[in-house]
């Protein structure tokens, strides 16, 4: 698995650098294998992973940002500056590592929220106006985190 | 294509424009962030998406491609932890009276 890992850094390191001499690409596979060498062994349990869910979740989020980066736009644009910042607690059914950083990770990429801190079952959100907010109390991003990772390979 | 593109970047450009506002106008280091999120999500990706559009399917379009991933998973990991510092820190957002 780990040779994998130093593999896969090697390649993103020949697509990124482009020169294929010997001097590159020697530096190429003892960086990869430093990296691998200092990260932490012992891969945590994953849950399964759909990657058709994650397929339909990208350009869904893509949307999301869209939209919010034209309304904290508005809301930037606008003399008055109609801005109500507010520290949200958000309780959610989600407590597994992999759900919590994508659903966090989700919620800082949209414009209007950032997650703040995170524990399982609770995230602490700040959101720059009311509207900003109310997509992320409805429990719609919740439930769309929920269906990339399925229960069923779940065994501890 | 070469229109496409053009789109892309105009609109991207209009993002940095609003998120450089925005750093400017809005209170405090939490809304800020928020400004931050905006060039960076939005501007660099709608440029970056631009390029890669013109470029077309290339080298460097698989190039951009990988950069505009890396953008957008480490992006948020980063303002994340600016914000989660500022927080522990003591920093509390101004609410709307106080502004």
């Amino acid at each position: 698995m780990r040779i994998f890992a130093g593999f896969a850094l090697f390649v993103l390191w020949l697509v990124l650098s482009a020169s294929y001499n010997i001097l590159h690409m020697a530096t190429g596979a003892v960086v990869a294998s430093m990296v691998v060498w200092l990260s932490p062994t012992g891969a945590p349990h994953v849950r399964r992973f759909s990657w058709l869910a994650a397929l339909m979740y990208v350009p869904w989020l893509i949307g999301r940002i869209l939209k919010s980066g034209f309304h904290v736009s508005r809301l930037i644009l606008d003399p008055a500056l109609p801005i109500a910042p507010e520290l949200v607690r958000h309780k959610t059914k989600l407590s597994s590592d992999g759900e919590l950083v994508v659903l966090g990770n989700s919620i800082t990429l949209t414009p209007g929220t950032i997650t703040v801190e995170v524990a399982p079952g609770e995230l602490i959100v700040h959101a720059l106006d009311v509207a900003s907010c109310e997509e992320l109390k409805s429990g719609l991003f919740d439930d769309r985190v929920g269906r990339l990772f399925s229960v069923k390979g779940d065994k501890k | 294509m070469t229109w496409l593109a053009i789109f892309l970047i105009v609109l991207g450009l209009f993002f940095l424009v609003v998120g450089s506002i925005g750093m400017l106008r809005l209170p405090d280091v939490f809304s800020r962030a928020h400004a931050l999120s905006l060039t960076d999500s939005l501007g660099a990706i709608l440029v970056l998406a631009g390029l890669a559009v013109y470029e077309g399917f290339n080298m460097n379009f698989l190039r951009i491609l990988v950069v505009l991933v890396l953008i957008y998973l480490l992006n948020p990991v980063i303002s994340h932890a600016t914000i989660r510092a500022a927080y522990r820190s003591g920093l509390r957002p101004t609410d709307k009276e106080s502004r």
